[in-house]
């Protein structure tokens, strides 16, 4: 390939390229802002998950009995305080 | 329980402290492991950046001559650090494979050390500090758990539903 | 084809540079709400399209450097200085990464393949994804700069065309060399995607820890890409360098070490701000560092601050990389600062033993050991600058730092899964720790009596009692995770009737990234255990003449024959070797060493027959000037097949954390009459 041909073929990625960036395209994606809620369905998820493990783990024989209540106290008091939040947004 | 859980570990750690003070009471020198061993306390000055007890590569300008002066060096009876300090005056202080204990150089040595102290010391202290402070939030967080109202229970219930069975 | 290589680096800086301003103005302009003649929107659209746009550009220029090496063309200085007619065609290709120009380009375009995949995937979050792609933007022009204006590979020779080119490195004419740069490239270049989320989330103070899950399999697939690279290179090493080792502690290997280490930190650190919130000022500066110490790695073994066995291609871009660099701590910096109150910590730590403090524990090792190599790498400039003389800081020296905190880390390996999250006490969790502690004792007597004692000639061998405590450990650890796994698995076999394999095969579906995981560890144990066999090697060197013979171990060589050969690539001399064992022939080796003719370089290729006890590892020395005859020199190493497998287990471990976890089915969806009415809503909502 010559260094003309090469300037030629550079030119002509060169429109494509423009084109492809510029095209007036309307369908471009929203940036819709995370909502409180979506946030709170995110937490719901991760503390249902940790409450799993901490079941799971429990019944592995990695916690002792009165270790396991208090930490799912906590963890489903934690949790439904969420629930809470979520009920009265969706209400 | 927590003395019992505590002499489990102090065994456990004297167990450990006496074998490694035996294996490192026993041992005596020999003579024939010197020359491997100060081989390895050397670089091969010919730039190739390998250790000389490594140096291996077709028609090394250095390394032949260097072992030789190495196994000269062992059989004239001088102790391993005179060699090295030997070889250092020679060659300069590159020759060495790691920097001598002192001086500046004893720096080296001693700050990685010396920060890993440091972190594992503060690592402890940042986890007793937190436990500590975390104990009070769970405090404050069980005070609560008491009044809890029917719409409440309602919703510890079905977490509980929801969660424990984790599924077949 | 050099002129639409030059015009397509081009393109693409332009369009890297229109993605990065534009899409930074539209982010602004979307923050602050002011009013713009255009949608910002559309604006960030176009700016999206820009970056994809400019990966076709740079596509373009590391296609026109491939033809340029495969038709030989020789009015490109680099194909002249790394190329020649004769070169095999899998090594053309590795020609583009023997130097520095090609290395440069070569990052350019896995930057904007990571950019490319990323920009397709926009939708899964569009603003945190905008924020990313503009990052990413910056990184790329900055290298698409030095591309352009201070390492273009495109120049042209002055003066004559010559008929054929210089050649390849010998010692990068060797299949894993062909894989072994881009792999590292690719772990090296990715971590710039999970800087880019991180950097990005804390711009636009993102909410929650979605972004981590986003990220998670870009930095496991890059972390695994970097694992391999460096395994690959180990390995490399190993067959080609001919010293019978297979890390030397070079700047070069510890460049690549580090953000491994890092990057380790991370993976292991973010856990816990996805869980519980926690550690988040601390996770952001570890993938910083991370991003930042690859850049340092490169600095280091291209600028040739440090001088190094295979710093193959060393000029002056180091400045541009220090200033690149210090723009990027500042970005972080003042991003850290101006948006900190972003990152407040929800939760603590419940216990000094729970596993969230295993894994500060485990940051702690790793970030040290991190910095005892990056002492070691940069000590002899501060000692030059001290004191005026360069000093040799060399294996030596790390062996003896960075060993004991590397089998602490061992330790944490093992004893990291045993914890259960959140607060427990000792208690609960000590018989978890009678097998283990009953297995490292039983290895430590298998250990002495089968004589891996730490004692040689008589003398305590710090390296021999390293490796015994790193067996007793590996031992330990493998039966800590087996059985973490059996605890696991007893439990849903008790649930759900299934006999314990499948129990264990539904446990890992449930939580591959956990069992993944400790599967990765496993992985670990193995490869350490073949670290550690380094510390038994032997090796032999001896004269052989026709029919003469050696013994190492149980293998006697015997010299059956030496001859020569010549190809157009190389002429070569070796050794046909008749291995025997208990008197019976058992396997030929030919150690080889060949000379170049392009490069006129020699190049020993080494004879390996691998078994899991050992190697036995036989290099062709030369012949001794005097007699004509052959210099074999004959190793044998303990374990080293390990590490390969060990490698092996890590990979597969690393791909089972990648598949998503069966989710569990929840009691809502599995009761039907869980008068589950109230809770589909909820279940389901976010619309």
């Amino acid at each position: 390939m010559t260094e003309m041909q090469g300037l030629i073929a550079g030119m002509l990625l060169l429109f494509a390229l423009v084109v492809y960036t510029f095209w007036p395209e309307n369908a471009f994606a929203s940036q819709k802002e995370k909502t409180r809620l979506d946030y709170l369905l995110e937490r719901k998820e991760q503390l249902y998950e940790n409450l799993r493990d901490l079941n799971f783990e429990y019944r592995a024989g990695k916690y002792p009995e009165e270790d396991f209540q208090a930490q799912r106290a906590l963890l489903e008091h934690e949790t439904a305080q969420l629930l809470a939040e979520i009920e009265r947004m969706q209400a | 329980m927590r003395s019992r859980a505590f002499g489990f570990w102090t065994r456990v750690v004297e167990a450990t402290v006496l074998a490694v003070a035996i294996f490192f009471s026993i041992g005596a020198t020999d003579a024939s492991s010197r020359f491997d061993n100060l081989g390895h306390r050397l670089m091969c000055t010919c730039g190739c950046a390998q250790l000389l007890g490594e140096c291996n590569h077709v028609g090394c300008p250095e390394s032949g001559r260097m072992r030789n002066e190495l196994t000269a060096a062992i059989a004239s009876g001088l102790s391993d650090q005179q060699i090295l300090d030997g070889f250092a005056a020679k060659y300069g202080a590159t020759v060495l494979a790691a920097p001598p204990a002192k001086g500046f150089d004893l720096v080296a040595w001693i700050a990685p050390f010396a920060v890993f102290l440091a972190a594992l010391l503060g690592t402890t202290l940042l986890i007793i500090f937190w436990v500590r402070s975390d104990k009070k939030m769970q405090m404050a967080a069980v005070r609560g758990l008491a009044e809890a109202d029917p719409a409440e229970e309602e919703r510890l219930r079905r977490i509980r539903r929801e969660t424990s069975e984790e599924g077949n | 084809m050099a002129a639409f290589g030059s015009f397509c680096l081009l393109i693409g800086l332009a369009l890297a540079a229109y993605n990065l301003l534009a899409g930074a103005l539209a982010l602004r302009l979307l923050a602050t709400g002011q009013p713009a003649r255009i949608s910002p929107e559309r604006l960030a659209d176009t700016a999206r399209r820009a970056g994809i746009a400019g990966f076709i550009a740079v596509t373009g220029a590391a296609f026109a450097l491939v033809w340029s090496v495969f038709t030989n063309d020789f009015s490109i200085t680099y194909i002249v200085e790394h190329s020649n007619r004769a070169l095999p065609i899998a090594y053309k290709f590795a020609a583009l990464w023997s130097g520095q120009e090609g290395s440069l380009l070569l990052w350019a375009w896995l930057l904007g393949t990571y950019g490319f995949v990323l920009r397709l995937r926009h939708k899964t979050d569009v603003k945190l994804y905008a924020y990313a792609g503009t990052i990413l933007a910056g990184i790329q022009v900055f290298f698409l700069l030095l591309l352009n204006f201070a390492a273009p590979p495109f120049s042209l020779l002055k003066g004559a065309i010559p008929d054929d080119g210089n050649g390849l490195n010998p010692l990068l004419q060797y299949p894993e060399m062909v894989i072994h740069p881009p792999m590292l490239y690719l772990g090296y270049v990715g971590f710039s995607v999970p800087f880019a989320f991180a950097l990005g989330a804390l711009m636009m103070r993102y909410p929650g820890e979605k972004w981590i899950r986003i990220t998670r399999t870009w930095t496991m697939v890059t972390w695994l890409f970097l694992t391999c690279g460096i395994f690959l290179g180990m390995h490399w090493a190993y067959a080609v360098l001919g010293w019978g080792g297979y890390w030397g502690w070079d700047p070069v290997e510890n460049a690549s070490f580090m953000p491994w280490l890092t990057g380790t930190a991370f993976l292991h650190s973010v856990m816990m701000q996805e869980r519980k919130g926690m550690m988040k000022s601390w996770n952001v500066w570890l993938i910083f560092s991370t991003f930042l110490l690859t850049l340092l790695g490169t600095l280091l073994t291209r600028a040739g601050l440090v001088s190094s066995v295979h710093a193959f291609a060393q000029s002056s871009i180091g400045t541009w990389f220090i200033v690149f660099m210090a723009i990027v701590i500042a970005v972080c910096i003042f991003a850290y600062v101006y948006q900190r109150g972003h990152l407040k910590t929800e939760h603590q730590l419940e216990s000094l033993v729970s596993r969230e403090s295993s894994f500060l524990f485990n940051n702690l090792v790793l970030l040290t050991a991190c910095f005892v190599i990056l002492w070691g790498t940069l000590f002899p400039i501060l000692s030059e600058y001290v004191e005026g003389s360069k000093v040799t800081v060399g294996a030596p020296f790390y062996n003896r730092v960075a060993v004991p905190i590397g089998l602490f880390l061992l330790f944490l390996t093992g004893v990291g899964p045993l914890l259960p999250w959140r607060s427990t006490s000792l208690r609960a969790i000590k018989r978890n720790f009678v097998l283990p502690v009953i297995a490292l004792w039983a290895m430590v007597i298998v250990c002495l009596v089968a004589g891996a004692n730490p004692w040689k000639g008589g003398m305590f061998d710090s390296g021999r009692f390293y490796a015994l405590v790193a067996f007793a450990l590996s031992a330990a650890v493998t039966t800590a995770i087996v059985a973490e796994f059996l605890r696991g698995a007893t439990v849903i076999a008790r649930q759900t009737g299934r006999n314990l394999f499948a129990a264990l095969w539904l446990l890992t579906r449930r939580n591959t990234r956990r069992y993944g995981g400790y599967l990765v560890h496993i992985g670990v144990v193995i490869v350490v255990v073949g670290l550690a066999g380094s510390a038994f090697n032997r090796n032999l060197e001896s004269e052989l003449g026709m029919h003469g013979s050696m013994s190492i171990g149980p293998y006697t060589l015997v010299n059956n024959s030496f001859t020569q050969d010549t190809n157009d690539n190389y002429n070569s001399e070796y050794a046909v070797l008749d291995v025997y064992k208990g008197g019976k022939n058992v396997f030929q080796m030919t150690p080889e060493k060949r000379f170049y003719l392009a490069s006129g370089q020699p190049q020993t290729m080494v004879a390996i027959h691998s078994t899991p006890e050992w190697d036995l590892y036989v290099v062709y020395e030369g012949t001794n000037p005097d007699t004509g005859q052959p210099i074999i020199k004959a190793f044998l190493n303990p374990l080293v097949g390990w590490i390969w497998f060990g490698l092996a287990v890590i990979v597969l471990g690393t791909f089972v954390a990648l598949v998503p976890s069966l989710t569990p089915a929840t009691a809502a969806l599995r009761v039907p009459a869980a008068r589950g009415v109230q809770a589909e809503p909820v279940l389901k909502g976010g619309d």
